[in-house]
């Protein structure tokens, strides 16, 4: 079961993974002498601002992506970065601490999924461009037919071709039961925000989504120049004593400055109370009690991992799938675009073929996210005992006065959160014996009465 | 606007005529261009370092020690201001590892430098033959 000249590939959704796995796959087609009709089917407008234009995440591309789309000749134009993030700030109940790459290169930038968030649209022109805009460009440019159409339902031919149908164009009242093709491959990435996944459960081919979880999503406009002085180029790390969240993080973002909320079950409740909290406020305008109605939305975060998610001529990319745990989403959905494309082209199209070209990519990611879960499991004694979050910002400022030690700790903060190394290599720096010896002495040092930490302390890291 | 001038770019920058790389080094970056564009030149004993190419946007750079060892056969200057992503050996390597069509690209475009190189030697020796010194 192999990809021929004039095979018809389908992708439904047009988010990252849609995108870079049409622009993968017809990229590796031409470079193996195959043409494609590939059918890339999105009905989202990303040149709207608001909910109808996003993709709905934290906007930051990760240091490791950045990187890889550079080494692949993808450079993303200027228009398309809202800030380029040169440090980390994390801030616990008991005091923060600053921290900064070895490197000088600005590595990690933010941007907007869609046009922006509602209400930027009486700014004109826009002084942005939308990411997933750029992504679907580059898509079309290679050769996709980018239809800005919602699919309603997917089967198969008897003879195991999958079928397109489509949910009637704006102003057409007919009500057709005939698909809109009947393709070759079938790619899914429809991501886990509505009914998309529904339709390959529907399949029958034993696909399950992963486990996912809601997260809250808000741009709070607070003026160019004032997130400039209350945030300056960092992304601000919030771990704190607050039920039902893991980690909460503020990007600047030009104008705005995004604010994400990761847990489980996060609810009203627990966003009211992360934006009482006096470390996050203190981040906010003077005056400000809490954000006005930003434009905001809870979408749905990847636990994983997926089951099956591949069968003959079938196969689903992206969040649908496999992610990397509470960091860099859209460069798990580059890898796995690219690990789809490359098996598709070389091995073929078959259920075995993807298990054994695809299949592991997604394995080695899910079993590094379970190391991750183990990590963030910790965040429980890190909030019921306090002492151990002071240790950390001591630890970070001790790391910071020996510049000629390797700074493990810092380091292994920089690459969880910036989503620039795997969770196995944290593991290994976090819980070298000199860590937590340093921790441990900290941490006695903590439980004396009247010790405090909390200034903003610096430290840099080792590349 | 305010917005645009306090915004950083990404990327590592160069001025005109700022020396990147130096020929003998040891190297252990890759070097892609973001923005920009920089000349590689060699000593080659006569008055001014022998210019052997010109590298633009998309195009990179300190593959050829990255993946050998050996100390870089040119020195790379920036041409007009110029912006880099630099991606570290070790990663890089384990990049190459997990994605066999990044390989594939780094490949494609050392053979179109190979394509150049020889299309330049060709030409060198018709010059000498047409010369009569071949
Ligand atoms: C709170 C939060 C913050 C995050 N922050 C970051 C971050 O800072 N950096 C990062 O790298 N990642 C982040 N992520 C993860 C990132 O958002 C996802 O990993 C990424 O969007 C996955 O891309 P995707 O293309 O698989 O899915 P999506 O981006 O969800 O795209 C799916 C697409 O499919 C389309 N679609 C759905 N159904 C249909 C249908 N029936 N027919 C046609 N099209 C359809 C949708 O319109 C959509 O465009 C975050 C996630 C959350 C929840």
């Amino acid at each position: 079961m192999e990809l021929t000249s004039g095979a018809r590939v389908a992708v439904v959704g047009g988010g990252p993974s849609g995108s870079l796995s049409a622009y993968f796959l017809l990229d590796l087609a031409r470079q193996t002498g195959i043409t494609l009709q590939l059918d890339l089917f999105e009905p989202r407008d990303f040149t709207q601002t608001g909910p109808p234009g996003c993709n709905m995440c934290g906007g930051v591309i990760s240091e490791s992506l950045m990187q890889k789309m550079a080494a692949e000749g993808i450079v993303l134009p200027k228009e398309l970065l809202l800030d380029a993030i040169d440090s980390y700030v994390l801030h616990t109940d008991s005091g923060a601490a600053t921290i900064h790459p070895f490197h000088a290169e600005m590595r990690i930038a933010s941007i907007f999924r869609g046009a922006g968030p509602l209400g930027a649209e009486s700014q004109h022109p826009l002084p942005w461009s939308s990411f997933d805009q750029h992504l679907l460009e580059m898509a079309r440019q290679s050769g996709a037919n980018v239809l800005r159409r919602r699919v309603r339902h997917l089967d198969r031919t008897p003879e195991g071709h999958p079928r397109v149908f489509l949910h009637p164009a704006k102003g057409d009242s007919s009500d057709s039961t005939e698909p809109f093709g009947t393709y070759d491959l079938l790619i899914g990435c429809v991501g886990l925000n509505g009914s998309g996944v529904r339709m390959f459960e529907e399949m029958r081919f034993g696909y399950r989504p992963p486990r996912n979880d809601r997260a809250w999503v808000g741009e709070l406009y607070m003026g160019a120049k004032e997130v400039h002085r209350r945030l300056g180029h960092a992304m601000h790390i919030f771990l704190l004593d607050i039920p039902g969240m893991k980690f909460a993080a503020m990007t600047p973002k030009g104008h705005y400055a995004t604010f994400i909320i990761l847990g489980h079950g996060v609810n009203e409740e627990v966003v009211k109370r992360v934006f009482q909290s006096p470390r996050v406020r203190s981040l906010f305008p003077e005056g400000w009690e809490t954000p006005v109605r930003p434009c905001h939305c809870q979408p749905r975060i990847n636990l994983g991992p997926p089951v099956n998610p591949f069968a003959d001529r079938v196969v689903l990319v992206g969040d649908c799938a496999t992610s990397r745990l509470y960091k860099d989403g859209i460069g798990a959905a580059y890898r796995m675009a690219k690990a789809c494309a490359f098996t598709a082209i070389t091995r073929g199209i078959s259920a075995q073929a993807f298990r054994e070209g695809y299949w592991p990519v997604c394995r080695q990611m899910d079993r590094d996210n379970a190391l991750g879960h183990l990590l963030f499991s910790m965040d429980g004694i890190m909030r019921y005992f306090s002492p151990l979050r002071r240790a950390m910002i001591t630890v970070i400022r001790e790391e910071q006065s020996r510049p000629q030690d390797p700074r493990r700790l810092s380091s292994a903060m920089w690459d969880t959160f910036t989503g620039s190394a795997p969770y196995r290599q944290i593991f290994q720096q976090a819980f070298h014996p000199v860590i937590l010896w340093r921790l441990f002495v900290a941490m006695l040092r903590a439980l004396v009465p009247g010790q405090q930490t909390d200034a903003i302390v610096s430290t840099t890291i080792r590349e | 606007m305010l917005f645009d001038s306090e915004k950083p770019t990404i990327g590592i920058e160069y001025a005109d005529g700022e020396t990147i790389l130096r020929e003998g080094e040891i190297g252990d970056h890759l070097y892609v261009i973001l923005e920009g564009r920089v000349e590689v030149v060699v000593d080659d004993g006569g008055e001014r370092p022998f210019q052997l190419a010109i590298l633009e946007k998309d195009g990179f750079f300190g593959e050829m020690s990255l993946f050998s060892d050996l100390p870089r056969v040119a020195s790379v200057r920036a041409l007009g201001p110029v912006r880099l992503m630099t991606l570290d050996k070790r990663g890089l390597l384990r990049w190459l590892a997990d994605d066999p069509s990044l390989s594939l690209r780094i490949m494609l475009k050392m053979v179109e430098r190979v394509r150049l190189l020889v299309s330049e030697v060709v030409h060198l020796r018709k010059l000498l033959r047409d010369n009569r010194l071949l």
